[in-house]
């Protein structure tokens, strides 16, 4: 067989894997294991549960693989299993979840805007205060930021109304906005 | 959850934008950003904001490195998942590393790498040509080069292996991995010659399967 690395689709691969082929799952878990371990890895803030997470993600592709339609993409049926599992993996340790409501008005336990100014440029600022973010609106941010998921991708994944996710980026935005007014950078909006 | 009542319409431009950056925008949506982006010179700034973020959040999620043996791993739980793998009408390449999974894992890539260098150097050095064209990269050479993950098919050879990557200043690195799969080096100095490359390979009989691994620096 020949085929160019865009015509060996994501889902032609699941489709191999459905048959059974062990060589399709692990080009799928090498073209996705690093997102999905960095996106477990900043839901649940532990690097060895996104391990263990990532590596069951790909266990529930080669179980789910027949099943798989094909009505989103891979990757974005892969965040979907990943996000549920790092999930029952925090409840299973009993952590709480905070509502949209209250994550607006809770304030950050990480850095403060004035730590993470101390660092000399916007970038990494910014980067300290995402990491800051309550963990709902952060993971909106990274969907669409680092994920370059869309609005409707980002409901799928965490299993959340279109508007939920509008209203989670405003916030998170708005929150952004506000730590780097408060680090003396300048930015109009909100 | 409906959307904050104090959300003007700059507000929800502005919530859009991050969509608008990541290409995933369309539709009406699309239109209301762009009339905003070319009417109101406030929108550019805004603009200007959101990929600022968006290098914040890249480097954010780039600082979280996932570990070196995570595929390692993955298949030994997948053996044990499904039991362990059966062989399927290996390869010339394929059927050696088969046999060399008889030999203690600490020893096997060494072990591998210079059977296949073996194998390799026999097939190239053919009278009046060329020899020394193909080989396995040594660990310095493949630390930071581009790469690309390949498995062959059945039928492939050596010789044309070896004839087509010397030809296009590819390597291989590692491999076979478990599956068949290779790692391939691949001398391209940008982003658009690892494409061409990695085109060219899949586009080769002996090509079952390519996967692109590492871009140059450049990242187009």
């Amino acid at each position: 067989m020949t085929a160019a690395p865009s015509q060996q689709s994501d889902l032609e691969l699941v489709g191999r894997v459905a048959k059974g082929d062990r060589a399709a799952v692990r080009l799928l878990f090498m073209r996705h294991h690093a997102r999905i371990f960095r996106f477990v890895a900043r839901q649940t803030g532990s690097e060895s549960m996104a391990d263990d997470i990532a590596n069951e993600v790909f266990l529930e592709l080669w179980k789910q693989a027949p099943g798989f339609e094909g009505r989103s993409q891979v990757s974005t049926w892969l965040l979907g299993i990943a996000r549920f599992k790092a999930l029952s993996h925090l409840r299973k340790r009993k952590e709480e979840w905070i509502d949209d409501a209250d994550a607006a008005a809770v304030p950050d336990t990480a850095d403060t805007p004035e730590v993470a100014v101390m660092k000399d440029n916007k970038a990494n600022a910014l980067r300290g205060m995402v990491n800051a973010l309550p963990e709902e609106q952060r993971s909106v941010i990274d969907l669409a930021y680092y994920h370059g998921r869309s609005v409707t991708e980002i409901a799928e994944i965490l299993s959340i109304p279109v508007a939920t996710v509008k209203t989670r980026m405003f916030y998170a935005r708005k929150k952004l906005g506000e730590a780097l007014q408060a680090a003396g950078f300048e930015r109009g909006w909100p | 959850m409906s959307e904050p009542e104090d959300m003007s319409r700059r507000d929800e431009l502005e919530t859009l934008l991050p969509f608008y950056l990541n290409g995933t925008l369309e539709g009406v949506d699309l239109e209301a950003v762009e009339e905003w982006l070319a009417t109101d010179p406030a929108a550019v700034a805004a603009l200007e904001e959101a990929e600022a973020e968006f290098s914040g959040v890249s480097a954010a999620n780039e600082a979280v490195r996932p570990p070196a043996d995570a595929l390692s791993r993955f298949n030994k739980m997948l053996d044990a998942e499904v039991g362990a793998e059966r062989s399927e009408s290996p390869s010339m390449l394929a059927g050696l590393w088969a046999r060399l999974t008889a030999v203690p894992a600490s020893v096997a890539w060494g072990a591998a790498a210079a059977a296949i260098a073996l194998v390799l150097v026999q097939a190239v050095m053919e009278p009046g040509r060329p020899g020394g064209d193909f080989e396995i990269a040594g660990t310095e050479d493949a630390a930071n080069m581009p790469f690309v993950f390949v498995t062959f098919t059945p039928e492939a050879t050596i010789a044309d292996i070896a004839a087509f990557l010397a030809e296009n200043g590819a390597t291989i690195v590692a491999g076979p991995a478990a599956g068949g799969v290779f790692k391939v080096g691949i001398e391209a100095a940008t982003a658009q010659d690892y494409d061409r490359i990695v085109g060219l390979i899949a586009a080769q009989p002996f090509a079952e399967t390519v996967a692109p691994g590492r871009k140059p620096a450049d990242g187009g």
